[in-house]
């Protein structure tokens, strides 16, 4: 396998890194089967909600709400947490996040760190920022553990391994455990990487984890989980790094109250899922003593600006609309080139690198629109990839090369005949002879040659009928008033 | 204070400074207040925890030390931890207990079980809310070792998350929202029980008021 590469400034546009993993049928059966059971899942524990569609429209409005006054929350929120015990870093970019994060480990003079699960980690590649700097990351999220042994990388927001079966972990788990009698059983799996991780948590003195929400006006910062892998790091280490995107931030704890019942059932299809945490700053006796939280912005600022993007920044991270997205669940979330795959990275990735990167990924989509109906925050993905289309668009329409490209020259022809009636009767009329030949005797078109094929590689194209409306609009039979 | 802090604000206020900004109450018109009556609260509340596989048994005030010492027995197990606001006639005779006074990770570890009790349950998602009190608890405790009896009074159980919030009056420095034994299904979406946290939770309800018929 070609490895996989979540960098956006290098990974292979949307199309060509797709097709590899299309003809992997491993791969797509584990992303199908995977998807189908949580989209099963989360329809089932949305149908019983019977107040779903009032509890997503408070969870966008207490998100916009948040995106409106961001530098006020944020300042509340460093504030209290500071007040609380806790140290606040900002970092404008993922370079300036890194290098706190090593430098606070540095300090502690720690050799390895515990990881939670984290994507905003993943965005600014930690991972290999820590190893340079001679310390080791242990991720301790099962899923994160499976690619970490697998030297492998995300797929998914909220199952990040979901596109490796079982046999696969078998295989990895045996290989990198030294477990050569280990089982293909998801339960004896488990169990291995239970065994394998208590000795770090009860050993390593340094935890990172990432942050669901952020409460401005307590300084809290809440994480869910499963596992409890992320309990053990949030309480046993002396040292803690909370690494949180910007607009992880609600204005009020009670906002929770929306937040945690919408997040669960979106992400995992269940009421609620098995912990969720929150603590604020240090409290003596219990917890880490030495508590930092580093706020990054790494391109998000910017997409404030614009009220249909905005709305990008309201996502909780539950990957509802990965599982739903017919293209996703053919792809898999590699094929993204980001952490963030499926319809919200084809949104997010793109704007996070200033649409100078990833602009490939606002078209890998059918606007089908599943995506804005599951999305617990309403955020409308459909109207934010049109509007990054005409971006990319409006860029590329002003380079030399385009003069010459095949699909702008028709784009202006189509221009030109779209604009004038007869222009447009003159063209109507010419295609239906020059389409003739290609048509069969159903009146369908299955094939035509050259850039044609393009289309009738995979769909087939109706036959010109032989009049138009206006023709037979203006040769009907006229009726005697 | 940092650069980085200066030009993420300014950048922020910037882009927020636009007509984009659209100030607008949060409407909270969702379900906030339960409907069901206090059997039927109660009866939500066993229901979910069962199925999250939960073990779960009710008793009265009167019977709690004795029902408490009735599930220790039958687990099997022999030292327990306990927190160190624990009223003592919960500490059942008979078992090696652990009182948490400052105890090390390796010494909780070394426990076969933990008892403790809660701030509050929430019947709507089977959920068991730790504000770590005294009788609740360092968040440590209700970890490291592999078998948790919680002990709910009826008084602390209410339907919906919002009236959980409600009972907050003051946001908790400190919480853990406990929804059934830690599980994964990172691994082909197959549910498993217990990777880090306690495998088995064990719920005792107590009725400690009289029923409030309707």
């Amino acid at each position: 396998m070609t490895p996989v590469d979540l960098d956006p400034r290098t990974a292979p546009p949307f199309p060509q890194a797709a097709l590899p993993i299309l003809r992997n049928t491993q791969l797509r059966k584990n992303v199908a089967h995977a998807t189908d059971v949580i989209l099963a899942k989360r329809a089932r524990l949305v149908a019983e909600k019977t107040d779903w569609q009032q509890l997503r429209t408070a969870a966008a409005a207490i998100k916009d709400d948040v995106l409106g006054h961001l530098d006020q929350y944020l300042v509340e929120f460093e504030e209290r947490c500071t007040a609380a015990g806790g140290h606040v870093h900002w970092a404008s970019d993922a370079a300036e996040a890194r290098r706190i994060v090593v430098d606070i480990l540095r300090a502690e003079k720690a050799t390895e760190v515990i990881k939670i699960k984290t994507m905003t980690s993943a965005e600014i590649q930690l991972n290999p920022a820590l190893e340079a700097a001679g310390i080791k990351a242990v991720e301790t999220d099962l899923a994160e553990l499976i690619l970490q042994l697998g030297d492998d990388e995300p797929s998914h927001i909220v199952a990040p391994a979901l596109h490796v079966n079982r046999s696969q972990v078998r295989e990895i788990f045996a290989r990198r455990m030294g477990l050569a009698e280990l089982t293909d059983d998801p339960e004896a799996l488990t169990a291995a990487a239970r065994a394998y991780l208590r000795k770090k948590f009860l050993s390593v003195d340094a935890a990172i984890c990432g942050a669901n929400f952020l409460v401005a006006e307590t300084g809290a910062v809440t994480i869910v989980e499963s596992e409890g892998n992320g309990r053990m790091c949030l309480t046993l280490p002396r040292t803690l790094i909370a690494l949180s995107g910007i607009e992880k931030v609600v204005p009020t704890f009670r906002d929770l109250e929306v937040m945690l019942q919408v997040l669960a059932r979106s992400a995992t299809g269940e009421r609620m899922n098995p912990y969720s945490s929150l603590w604020t700053g240090v409290t003596a006796g219990d917890g880490p003593q030495n508590f930092h939280v580093v706020l990054l912005d790494n391109g998000r600022s910017p997409i404030l600006a614009h009220h249909t993007e905005r709305q990008t920044l309201r996502c909780i991270r539950c990957a509802a609309c990965q599982n739903t997205c017919p293209v996703y669940r053919q792809t898999g979330g590699h094929a993204y080139g980001s952490v963030y795959g499926g319809p919200i990275g084809a949104i997010l990735t793109p704007q996070l690198m200033h649409m100078d990167h990833a602009q490939t990924l606002p078209f890998a989509s059918s606007l089908c629109a599943a995506c804005y109906e599951v999305c617990p925050v309403k955020i409308n993905i459909p109207e934010v990839l049109i509007e990054l289309r005409a971006q990319v668009v409006d860029r590329e329409r002003k380079q030399a090369a385009r003069a010459f490209d095949l699909m702008y020259i028709g784009m202006r022809v189509a221009n030109s005949i779209f604009a004038s009636a007869w222009r447009f009767r003159l063209a109507q009329r010419l295609g239906r002879i020059a389409l003739r030949p290609f048509t069969r005797k159903d009146g369908w078109i299955h094939a035509l040659p050259s850039l044609g094929s393009r289309w009738t590689m995979t769909r087939d194209l109706r036959g010109f009928p032989d009049q138009t409306f206006r023709e037979w609009w203006a040769s009907r039979p006229k009726e005697k008033s | 204070m940092s650069d980085a802090r200066q030009q993420i604000l300014s950048r922020i206020r910037h882009a927020t400074s636009g007509p984009a900004a659209v100030d607008s109450d949060v409407p909270r018109n969702y379900i906030r207040r339960g409907s069901l009556d206090e059997t039927a609260r109660l009866s939500l509340m066993v229901e979910r925890l069962q199925e999250y596989d939960a073990d779960v048994v009710e008793c009265t005030l009167g019977d709690l030390p004795a029902c408490i010492a009735d599930r220790l027995q039958s687990s099997g197990k022999q030292t327990f931890v306990a927190p160190p606001g624990l009223p003592a006639e919960w500490l059942a005779r008979g078992f090696d207990w652990k009182i948490d006074h400052a105890l090390t990770h390796a010494e909780i570890e070394a426990c076969d079980g933990v008892v403790t009790a809660c701030f509050a349950g929430v019947a709507d998602s089977g959920t068991i809310v730790l504000h770590h009190s005294a009788s609740e608890g360092r968040r440590i405790l209700t970890l490291l070792p592999d078998w948790h009896l919680c002990v709910v009074r009826r008084s602390q159980i209410v339907e919906t998350l919002p009236e959980y919030f409600a009972r907050c009056l003051q946001p908790p420095s400190l919480a853990t929202y406990i929804s059934g034994p830690s599980a994964t299904a990172d691994i082909e979406m197959t549910r498993i029980k217990g990777v880090h946290g306690p495998r088995f939770l064990h719920v005792i309800l107590v009725h400690d008021e009289p029923a409030t018929e309707v």
